[in-house]
């Protein structure tokens, strides 16, 4: 295992290039149960026939937990979103058709979004009323089964050398409604600083699934809420905005 | 303040289920009060909340942050007084309506445990309803605030528990949910009998898919618009009043004005000389950034005064400003104004007509309202026509007119017939199971005590029937002295007219010096072609009265021709619609006897039709048979002459005679029958056995015998006319009909195995009509032998030797014994058997036969009567 070559850092992982693999090696200490759990979201969605990274090994190395993958040589939609600006809605379009790709997909072993919304609703700060209005309102979503990403963004797509897209990162994917899925992908389009680009792919992804606005807008305080548990402070007086709404009554 | 110093802080689910123990416990022993009890408990509970109206009012308006105290207390006030008022005279325990000649009585009985969630917008009020409710109805209620109203919610329901308590209730009777989460929300729906789920589109869902009976409301978007026509300072003046109080925090506050071009700036100047802001194209726009993040409210605008708003959105409005108003054009969910607000903002719309206005309201309901409220000032006196229209077009449950409606959609403030109410049902349309103002009705289950009553039955005949050999012309002066008829057609067919049969009548009729006209083209088994002809001439001779004379054919067309000259719309296909029960049929038959009189006279003894309701008529290009029964159809007179009836060949008095004794046989045991018509069908049948046999061999020699043959066909037509005929008549119908046979011969061939058929005491199916209380056909054929002195012990024997009279008497009079003896040919009956069945299943006399059949039975019956087989069915 040659781990020289860094291509990507983040907290608490860092991802090797070696020959065709992809190393991603997490720092000591991260949950075993997350990096299995990742591992094995991803081996579940391999078998949808989504082009993704195929998983070649879970092992250790010098006591770290690493997840091997095939390599694929290309470059990030946000990449190319970011150097060619002039094509970005040609690009926001062949996104949108790979989300909805992504939730043409069933998975029936992964986890429950909506459980995991739930558990995350009650990990967040957020005061007890809140709290419970946003238990409820969740509740009242309708239940669906769709594969979702759980962090559908540019950055985790791969345009490969030969034109094929792939999608990375599925350590966040469960079941669960699509327009969910959505509106976190619009969040993390704001998160970015990219609020026109955040409209226009809500937009192209209501047309596109022929899904009411506001349908996907009900799931914006429940993800906002969820998101406000990643601490970073610099989103959360945006994201207590967001999830401050009432139902009506 | 607390007094219940045992109860538990309820704050997980093990210590609700504890509670939930004893509220059940509790509701167990109240379900047993009398109604003077409960009417003194919710007298003083109503007292007790009514008394704390303001202490909780502040209570409420400090705890949530929303809203206006002042105006808390009118709510509270309201869910105290209006509330008692309206139901302290209803009948909610035992027995609230009876009615002892239908033998229905209604029984209240509470449903059980309620679930009531209870919103943040009226937390004080909505309990003080919901537990007031409760008490009424006998229920025990399980309440669940909103956290963030917890305690004043809770505080409401202890003051209602404790008056209640203390004027006798038993004491776990309200019980609430202190710290409220989503877990012992779910575990109290779910335990509950019946959920009242006051609330957002979250709580309603989850009372829906909690499996219990839920009255679940939701969100209203209310529409106000304001006609050219309506007074302007009335209009105006309403919405703010309605629209600022509580700080816009009722469900059917006005969301927004739609008002009429024409009067548009007058309203606008009258918005604003009250106190109203009218936002500039700017601040519009900051207030749509404030109001609505990501398509949903933001909380801190909820209930909030008008300067606070402003001041949120970054521009400052005079304190004291009432309303916010946005001129906005949009009705779609993209424009912020278009949304429900629960706040002093309003939007403000113009229209160029009041359909344009119409057609704005029906979106912003559609946005968000469906099934809730809508409003609309105009000239009520007027513009009557608009208010059909409006309320017409608008798919909400409450439709206000020149009314506040936040005050008006709760009842009984603008309106005193609307019930008042702090939880408005929004239909199916607002997902909910009531579209009403939600009552003590809601909270009951009525049983309904339904004893047994029979039908009243009936005895129907033509006002006038003549009899006595040689009476035609004597009843016929009647036509002059008493009648004054000046124009009558005479229906017969070619043999009677050929051979002078009619000569009497027209004689008779040329002396009273009465015009007259004959249609004699009447054939056997009439068609409707044939009556079309006969009611042509009929039309183009335009009678005031009809004289039938002839067998059933002649009489039956007759008839026919009257309906199509009296009625040439009527269809026949709908007048011939099979009926379970005459009077409950679907189609009315036309009114008869506007233009002509009827009347009949029977040259065969044998069908009744003289005295009979019914005709049969075929349509000669299908085939089809239509049975006409009503008794629109009766004659008004019937003229039994047997003068007329002497010279019938021997074929026709056997087949006739026999017919009659099947009327009189079938009208007997049908479940129909009553003491009027048994009289008339004994006689009849001990008539027909004494003297069909003379009337067959001895004819016009024995005029006697013809005359009692007369009279018994004319008394059987009677009985069968009330009584109804059975299943030998459906089965005689069919086999006539697919086999030729005459059809006295067809009944003939039947009558025995229908006495068999009818008479066992453990039929498969027993016919359905109250009358008939068990099965007991076998004890009325065997009155029939008694009567006809037959003998026999046991009502077996009576029938036996009743089927063995009836076997010697067909014998007497010539006919066969079994259908294929009338060489009817083997293949030919059984590859229609099937297609035969079905059809004498369905004809119409099958519904008064004591027994009801089974397809398979009726077709062992044709099986059994083509053989000759003896086989029991």
């Amino acid at each position: 295992m040659n781990l020289n070559n860094v291509i990507a850092v983040r907290a608490s992982k860092t991802v090797y290039r070696d020959g065709d693999l992809a190393i991603k090696v997490f720092d000591e200490g991260y949950s075993k149960a997350d990096v299995l759990n990742e591992a094995l979201n991803q081996a579940r969605i391999e078998g949808t026939g989504l082009h993704i990274p195929e998983i070649v090994e879970v092992t250790k190395t010098e006591g770290k937990w690493a997840i091997i993958t095939r390599f694929i040589e290309g470059r990030t939609l946000e990449t190319l979103m970011n150097e060619n600006p002039d094509k970005f809605d040609a690009y926001l379009e062949q996104f949108v058709d790979l989300h909805l790709e992504v939730h043409r997909q069933k998975s029936p072993l992964l986890n429950k979004l909506k459980d995991k919304m739930n558990r995350q609703i009650s990990m967040t700060d957020l005061d007890a009323t809140t709290r419970y209005d946003l238990h409820t309102r969740l509740e009242s979503m309708p239940y669906h089964h769709k594969v979702c990403h759980g962090d559908f963004n540019p950055s985790n797509i791969i345009i490969a050398n030969d034109g094929t897209p792939y999608i990375l990162d599925w350590s966040h994917a469960t079941q669960g409604n699509a327009s969910a899925d959505a509106a976190r992908t619009y969040l993390l389009f704001w998160l970015s600083g990219n609020t026109e680009a955040a409209a226009k792919y809500l937009k192209l992804f209501c047309k596109k699934s022929d899904t009411a606005k506001q349908y996907v807008q009900k799931w914006i305080p429940l993800v906002a809420a969820c998101q406000s548990i990643k601490g970073n402070p610099d989103e959360r007086s945006l994201l207590l905005r967001w999830v401050d709404v009432i139902d009506y009554e | 303040m607390t007094t219940n110093t045992r109860r538990e802080i309820i704050d997980n689910v093990q210590k609700l289920e504890a509670a939930l123990a004893k509220v059940k416990q509790a509701q167990k022993i109240f379900a047993g009060y009398t109604q003077e009890q409960v009417d003194r408990i919710f007298l003083e509970a109503a007292m007790a909340a009514n008394r704390e109206r303001i202490r909780l009012a502040k209570m409420a308006a400090a705890e949530t942050g929303m809203g206006i105290a002042e105006d808390k207390v009118i709510k509270n006030h309201y869910a105290s007084e209006y509330i008692y008022n309206a139901y302290k005279n209803a009948r909610t325990c035992g027995v609230i309506e009876e009615d002892k000649a239908y033998g229905i009585k209604k029984i209240a009985e509470p449903v059980g445990i309620i679930a009531a969630v209870i919103p943040t917008t009226n937390p004080t009020s909505t309990a003080i309803f919901k537990t007031l409710l409760a008490l009424k109805t006998r229920n025990g209620i399980v309440i669940t605030p909103h956290p963030r109203a917890k305690n004043c919610t809770a505080e409401a329901a202890r003051i209602v528990l404790q008056a209640a308590v203390k004027a006798g209730a038993p004491e776990d009777i309200i019980s609430w949910i202190d710290i409220p989460s989503l877990e012992m929300t779910n575990y109290i729906m779910k335990q509950s009998d019946l959920i009242l789920a006051t609330g957002g589109p979250g709580m309603v869902t989850a009372a829906y898919s909690s499996g219990k009976p839920a009255i679940g409301v939701g969100p209203g978007n209310t529409p106000a618009v304001i006609d050219a026509s309506a007074d302007i300072l009335l209009a105006v003046n309403s919405i703010v009043h309605s629209k600022t109080f509580d700080h816009g925090m009722i469900c059917a506050s006005e969301q927004s004005v739609i008002v009429l071009d024409s009067i548009y700036d007058k309203v606008k100047d009258e918005f604003v000389k009250r106190g109203c802001y009218i936002l500039s194209e700017e601040e519009t726009e900051k207030i749509r950034n404030t109001i609505i993040i990501n398509g949903a409210l933001n909380a801190k605008i909820v209930g909030q005064p008008a300067a606070k708003i402003a001041a949120l959105a970054g521009f400052e409005v005079p304190e004291k400003t009432k309303i916010l108003i946005g001129e906005v054009e949009s009705v779609d969910l993209s424009e912020e104004f278009a949304h429900e607000k629960l706040s002093p903002v309003l939007a403000m719309y113009r229209a160029h007509s009041f359909t344009q206005a119409l057609d704005k309201a029906e979106r912003l309901i559609e946005d968000g309202g469906f099934g809730h409220t809508a409003s609309v000032y105009l000239d009520a006196t007027t513009e009557k026509e608009k208010i059909d229209e409006f309320a017409n077009r608008m798919k909400t449950c409450r439709i206000l007119v020149n009314t506040p409606s936040s005050h008006g959609g709760i009842g009984d403030l603008y309106n005193f017939k609307l019930a008042p109410s702090l939880t408005l049902g929004c239909g199916s349309w607002g997902g909910n199971s009531v579209s009403d103002n939600v009552g003590v009705k809601h909270l009951l289950n009525i049983k309904t005590v339904a004893e047994r009553r029979e039908n009243m039955l009936w005895f129907r005949t033509p006002q006038k029937i003549y009899m006595k050999n040689g009476c035609l012309p004597v009843a016929l002066d009647e036509l002059k002295d008493v009648l004054g008829k000046k124009k009558v057609f005479i229906v017969t067919d070619s043999f009677l007219y050929n051979n002078g049969y009619t000569k009497p009548v027209t004689d008779k009729l040329d002396e009273l010096g009465i015009v007259h006209t004959t249609f004699f083209n009447v054939a056997p088994d009439p068609t409707l072609a044939c009556a079309k002809e006969g009611a042509a001439a009929m039309t183009a001779f335009a009678p005031d009265c009809i004289i039938a004379l002839g067998g059933g054919s002649a009489m039956d067309a007759a008839k026919i021709m009257w309906v199509l000259y009296e009625h040439p719309e009527a269809d026949f296909m709908d007048m011939a619609m099979r009926f379970m029960d005459i009077r409950k049929r679907v189609y009315t038959f036309p009114k008869m006897g506007q233009k002509a009189y009827f009347i009949a006279v029977p040259t065969t003894s044998g069908t009744g039709s003289e005295v009979t309701p019914f005709a049969v008529i075929t349509d000669e290009t299908t085939g089809v048979k239509y049975p006409l029964a009503d008794y629109e159809l009766l004659p008004h007179m019937a003229i039994v002459d047997a003068g007329l009836m002497m010279d019938q060949p021997k074929g026709l008095t056997s087949a006739s005679g026999i017919d009659a004794l099947t009327h009189a046989l079938e009208a007997y045991a049908s479940m129909l029958a009553t003491d009027y018509t048994d009289g008339l069908a004994l006689k009849a049948i001990k008539m027909i056995f004494e003297y069909l046999p003379s009337a067959y061999e001895n004819g016009a020699s024995d005029p006697k015998s013809r005359q009692k043959m007369a009279d018994a066909s004319t008394m059987a037509g009677m009985a069968f006319a009330n009584a109804f005929l059975g299943v030998c008549h459906s089965m005689a119908h069919k086999l006539g009909a697919f086999h030729h046979l005459p059809h006295g011969t067809a009944n003939a061939l039947m009558i025995e195995e229908v006495l068999r058929f009818n008479a066992v005491d453990t039929p498969v199916k027993m016919g359905t009509f109250p009358q008939y209380d068990h099965p007991r056909t076998m004890e009325r054929y065997a009155e029939i032998a008694d009567f006809l002195g037959l003998g026999g012990k046991t009502d077996e024997d009576k029938l036996k030797n009743l089927i063995k009279a009836i076997g010697e008497l067909k014998e007497k009079v010539g006919i066969k014994k079994t259908i294929k003896d009338y060489g009817i040919d083997e293949k030919y009956f059984l590859d229609n058997l099937d297609e035969m069945t079905e059809q004498a299943f369905d004809d119409q006399c099958t519904g008064a036969n004591p027994r009801y059949p089974l397809m398979s039975e009726i077709k062992e019956m044709y099986l059994n009567a083509y053989y000759g087989r003896k086989q029991n069915i």
